[in-house]
């Protein structure tokens, strides 16, 4: 009798196929945690013989993602005439490069470049600067972010 | 005029062919084809993963413990996709299966019993999801997988 060894191979009773398709959308999203911010400039700002008057302020950060590829965050704010000056430095972003500091005015300026397919965050450094020359006073600024095409 | 045995012959084969089901009809898809769209995502997050949970699968007990394989193919694959039997009549679901292009054929139901051929039946519930950092398909296209459900012996 000649026995003959073949590789197990288990039954097959049928099959069944069908298509999933996998679309994604253009996903942007861009959010400021850590609320607003309040840039107190006082006595304890002043040096004495110099004009100018600093705070600096480091509560809020700014998270984003995108699934864009070459894209960019730009801030504006919506205040046109402003009496003092605020500015605005993107601390230590987890991707992309921060540009360099943006004094704040109702044109968008580049804040964190190459950004592009990512998700991250950096800290927002504001530095409020007031001259003593100018008096007091308030200025209220609704800041926004946009993540934008590079 | 066919002779009288070659006609009993050919009702035979009929009736065989009639009693047993052919292999196209021991397992099939119920749903169609499926689109799944992943649409949101937070800040600081990912993409929000979507779930389709609208197309079943459908498949004859055998006269011996059988499974439930999945095998996918998906050509320039960037997105993530995995499937789970849920709602199973019978047998003993796997974990949750990973599709990607290629794969070798993976357990999906495991352990179907012998016994009463009618249907048995299972959700496929599908779960879509991608990263910030894998695009989107306006630049780089729809993920298409073909999916494919053999019953086999186990």
């Amino acid at each position: 009798m000649l026995l003959t060894a073949h590789p197990a191979r288990a039954q097959v009773y049928g099959s069944a196929a069908h298509t999933v398709t996998v679309q994604v959308s253009v996903i942007t999203a861009v959010q400021v945690a850590g609320g607003s911010v309040s840039l107190n400039i006082s006595n304890a700002n002043v040096v004495a013989g110099q004009d100018q008057m600093t705070a600096v302020d480091q509560s809020t950060s700014l998270l984003w993602g995108t699934n864009s590829s070459a894209r960019k965050i730009s801030v504006a704010t919506n205040l046109a005439a402003p009496k003092f000056t605020l500015q605005l430095f993107a601390l230590n972003p987890t991707q992309g490069t921060a540009a360099a500091q943006v004094t704040l005015s109702t044109i968008a300026h580049d804040l964190v470049l190459n950004i592009g397919r990512s998700t991250g965050s950096c800290t927002l450094q504001y530095t409020g600067t007031a001259l003593a020359s100018q008096g007091t006073g308030n200025d209220t600024h609704v800041i926004t972010f946009t993540v934008a095409a590079q | 005029m066919i002779p009288f045995r070659f006609r009993l012959t050919g009702i035979l084969a009929l009736t065989l062919a009639a009693l047993t089901p052919g292999r196209a009809q021991q397992i099939s898809i119920v749903g169609g084809n499926l689109l799944m769209s992943v649409t949101t995502g937070s800040a600081g997050a990912q993409p929000v993963a979507v779930t389709s949970t609208t197309s079943s699968l459908h498949w004859k007990r055998q006269n011996v413990i059988s499974k439930i394989t999945v095998a996918a193919s998906c050509p320039g694959q960037r997105f993530s996709l995995a499937v789970l039997a849920t709602n199973l009549t019978y047998g003993v679901a796997a974990p949750q299966v990973s599709l990607f292009n290629g794969m070798l054929a993976t357990d999906f139901v495991l352990s179907i019993p012998t016994g009463n051929p009618l249907n048995k039946t299972c959700t496929l519930r599908y779960t879509a999801s991608s990263t910030f950092a894998q695009g989107n398909s306006t630049e780089l296209g729809n993920d298409v997988y073909s999916i494919t459900y053999t019953l086999v012996a186990q």
